[in-house]
């Protein structure tokens, strides 16, 4: 029965090609132009790590200026990142099954001369639980222990990228790799990891793609590495010197932690607070107690990962898919209605009205079907574009996608804007007096 | 005219008048907005840094020899590159500063008015050679600029102090104070000082060390994370470092880019080889930086054509659909007298009223949703006169996808009343 509708309805659309292209374009431009833009913000909102997200929790402090509130958008957040002095605090927690702070630094690698001259690379210090904790996945070799934490051991993991540049994509791990003023040993090279946004540190570049190099975060002091991310301060500088820098007050590292349930978590908020009580009697953090856990989700709220115009462009977006179906209402009606003498001769035939209906809610949705489908591929060219636009500002590529989820979401809509704009053209025609279209 | 029959006419069809007033109010309410944002993005891509932009040319140079190391040989490499490049003919001024304009971001700390109870000030802070108030195309309206010799003494005299642990006293501020000259923009001035006399007065940071404003320049601006955009202090100095390498910019002479840009490079790498040099022009710097703006522009205005595509295509919908449903009345008008102007201008009177009341409803919905965008994403309001010059642009495409399917009406024959259907 449904196919005989369908039949019927591609007939339909065959007898008046010009009125069909229009009704089906203007469908196809709604959807085209609300798909895009849904799928240009999930490049930003999607969660980078799905599987994990609700256990990782990064860490906040407000060990900020008491006279005044960490500068921002809400004056009720705690500064985004926490002192070298509170890192040292909060890794002695054992509740965490996996945690550290982390930071980046510029590095200048020396590579063998043969493949090029020195260059400078960012490279990020973390503690071994890093790769385990946001799955990093490996090529060859994996992450190192934590006895090269506590050395710390001058060990290296590679990206794939790096490894390809430095070693021409060969397994590389055991050999040495000159970073600064010593000799690196690679344990492991990653295998093209590519989270859309760069979750695990959203102070800097959040969609810029994961460093190229990784060492053990406790080089910091015997290498006297300094931050190339950003660095909040409040106060007086202190002392000064890199150890001075170390017991400042200015905010730089980011802290992470593993809670595998709700009750690890409540009892990790407890030790937060705990800390910080205790911070207070030596007069540090004047501030109210105000420590925040957040799952990846929520930070990413907090850090603004999706820019403000992607969620304005959205609405504007949804409100043009309801201008083109107000259109297909009109045109709809206007072509359902031109044909009373047809539905008068199946009805006179013995179709009922909810026959004569389906029918021609079949072809609305038919209509709709074909319109989502080019809208689709016109997404998909809109999106080639901004990826293009995207590789020449922040060298990188495919990051905005057509996953099954926007596909799913435009099929959907789709179907929608079908059934909304044809109940009512449906319904009318339906509703036609059959004897009044039958006379000649 | 008579309205009687259009409206009587009207309210007999209203789901199909509704559909068209509807639709007219969502585009204006679309377009509007959207026009608006268009505004905004265009208003901060047009803001000038006040600097010569597009002449100058900015150059990073990172060693990786360990001899940079040792701050006598990068004292003295940074002092040959600047003479190195200063030669190069078409060259008009060269500076060592880490002020880059139009990167999004820079150096920030916070100040106040000398021995005032007052707030500190958040400002972006670089350090200034002698050239770089020229280099930047930066005019000095009251006071003077650094000399050399002080740029060379202080750049000493802060390396003394800052590699130095400076012990704290009894207040955790440190004991030992520095004081210096600085240059500040003419904003920062008048935020700090509410008679706009700055020159010769002081500030202080939070560490208690000091600022004597030694000049002022007339315009600055510096996009930046904070509200901080026009406020600058330049203090004297080099900036240099062996992690940090060192940072040039170089004005050249109108039209000069082309020739000098692979000379610099040239020049800079013939005097050391023991580093890598980055070069970028000023106009490439401030495109990536506007690039998120400009895709922002040609977006919306993509959207809003193909918005008054679609609202056209459903008035010429709507007017051929009503001009083939009454082909008969029409002839029977004609045959009764009717002009065809009569016809045409029922047309035209028709869509008019339509459309008339969608851009009733179109305003208020436009600034609802106005409304909506400024409280939840920042958005700014839209003024009066946009949305009079949207109501104008709608009103003329409605009467342009009326006019060609109403004048295919007015061409009925009357002899078409006669027919039998």
């Amino acid at each position: 029965m449904l196919l005989h509708n369908l039949r019927i309805a591609w007939k339909s659309l065959r007898r008046n090609v010009t009125l069909s292209v229009l009704i089906v374009s203007g469908i196809a431009l709604g959807i085209a132009v609300s798909t895009t833009f849904a799928a240009f913000r999930h490049a930003f909102s999607k969660d980078p790590i799905p599987q994990k997200s609700d256990v990782l929790r990064y860490v906040r402090l407000d060990s900020w200026d008491p006279l005044k509130p960490y500068p921002g958008d809400d004056p009720s957040r705690p500064p985004t990142q926490i002192t070298y002095r509170d890192m040292q605090g909060l890794m002695k927690s054992t509740i965490p099954v996996r945690q550290g702070g982390m930071f980046v630094s510029n590095f200048y690698v020396y590579p063998d001369p043969k493949v090029g001259r020195p260059f400078r690379e960012l490279t990020r210090l973390c503690f071994s639980d890093f790769f385990p904790m946001f799955d990093v996945p490996f090529q060859y070799g994996s992450g190192w222990d934590r006895k090269a934490d506590a050395g710390p051991d001058p060990v290296v993991v590679l990206s794939q990228e790096m490894n390809h540049k430095l070693f021409g994509g060969a397994n590389s791990v055991g050999r040495t790799v000159r970073l600064a003023d010593r000799d690196f040993r690679v344990v492991g090279v990653l295998a093209g990891w590519r989270p859309n946004v760069r979750f695990y540190d959203l102070t800097q570049n959040q969609i810029a793609t994961p460093e190229n190099i990784y060492i053990p975060f406790n080089l910091l002091r015997p290498m006297q590495i300094r931050t190339n991310g950003n660095t909040d301060g409040w106060g007086t500088s202190g002392a000064s010197g890199f150890e001075g820098f170390l017991q400042s007050e200015v905010c730089w590292i980011q802290y992470w932690v593993e809670l595998p349930n709700e009750k690890s978590a409540g009892a990790y908020l407890d030790f937060l607070n705990a800390y910080v009580l205790e911070q207070k009697k030596t007069g540090r953090f004047q501030r109210p107690l105000n420590n925040r856990l957040s799952t990846v989700s929520e930070w990413m709220t907090d850090a603004g990962v999706v820019p403000k115009q992607a969620t304005a462009m959205l609405i504007v977006s949804l409100l043009f898919l309801a201008v083109c179906a107000v259109n297909l209402v009109g045109l709809l009606l206007g072509k359902f209605l031109a044909r009373g003498g047809e539905v008068g001769v199946r009805r006179a035939l013995g179709a009922s009205r909810a026959d004569i209906f389906l029918q021609h809610i079949v072809e609305c949705e038919l209509i709709a079907v074909l319109g989502g489908a080019i809208g689709i591929l016109l997404s998909l060219g809109a999106l080639a574009a901004m990826n293009a636009w995207l590789k020449t500002i922040a060298a990188r590529g495919g990051f905005f996608r057509l996953d099954l989820s926007m596909i799913l979401l435009s099929v959907g809509l789709s179907l929608a804007a079908g059934l909304v704009a044809g109940i009512y053209p449906a319904w009318r025609t339906c509703r036609l007096a059959p004897a009044m279209h039958l006379k000649v | 005219m008579e309205f009687g029959p259009i409206l009587r006419s009207m309210a007999r069809n209203k789901v199909r008048y509704g559909l068209i007033v509807a639709e007219v109010a969502l585009t204006l309410a679309i377009v509007v907005n959207c026009v608006n944002m268009i505004g905004d993005a265009r208003r901060e891509m047009a803001r000038s840094s006040g600097f010569d932009d597009d002449n100058i040319l900015s150059v990073r140079s990172t060693p990786f020899v360990p001899a940079f190391k040792e701050d006598g040989y990068l004292d003295a490499a940074v002092r040959k590159d600047l003479d190195a490049v200063k030669a190069i003919p078409g060259v008009v001024a060269v500076s060592n500063t880490r002020f880059l304009p139009w990167q999004g971001g820079g150096s920030s700390t916070t100040t106040r008015v000398l021995g005032s109870k007052g707030e500190f000030l958040r400002n972006q802070v670089y350090n200034a050679d002698e050239s770089t108030l020229e280099t930047l195309g930066s005019r000095l309206v009251e006071g003077r600029n650094f000399t050399r010799q002080e740029v060379e003494s202080d750049t000493r005299r802060l390396r003394e102090v800052t590699t130095s642990n400076r012990p704290p006293g009894a207040d955790g501020k440190p004991l030992e104070k520095i004081s210096q000259d600085i240059i500040v923009s003419r904003a920062f001035g008048e935020l700090l000082f509410k008679d706009g006399k700055s020159l010769g007065k002081g500030l202080e940071d939070e560490d208690g060390d000091q600022y004597r404003i030694v000049g002022v320049i007339d315009h600055f601006y510096n996009p930046y994370g904070w509200p901080i955009h026009e406020y600058v202090m330049f203090f004297p100095g080099y900036a240099r470092s062996f992690q940090g390498g060192s940072a040039y910019l170089v004005r050249v002479a109108p039209e000069k880019m082309k020739a000098v840009r692979p000379q610099v490079e040239k020049v800079l790498l013939a005097a050391n080889t023991g580093r890598n040099v980055q070069l970028r022009e000023l106009t490439e710097i401030k495109e990536r930086f506007q690039s998120q703006s400009a895709l922002l522009v040609r977006i919306l205005s993509l959207v809003i054509f193909l918005l008054l595509f679609v609202t056209s295509l459903g008035i010429v919908g709507l007017t051929v659909f009503s001009v083939a449903e009454r082909t008969r009345q029409i002839g029977t008008r004609r045959a009764l007298g009717a002009r065809k102007l009569d016809i045409l201008s029922y047309f035209l009177l028709e869509n008019w009223l339509v459309t008339s009341m969608g851009l009733v409803l179109g305003v208020a919905l436009a600034y609802a949703l106005n409304v909506a965008l400024v409280t939840r994403l920042n958005g700014t309001r839209m003024d009066a006169g946009l949305v009079i010059v949207g109501v104008g642009l709608l009103r003329l495409f409605g009467l342009a996808a009326t006019y060609f399917p109403a004048r295919k009406g007015a061409a009925v024959a009357p002899a078409v009343a006669t027919r039998n259907v």
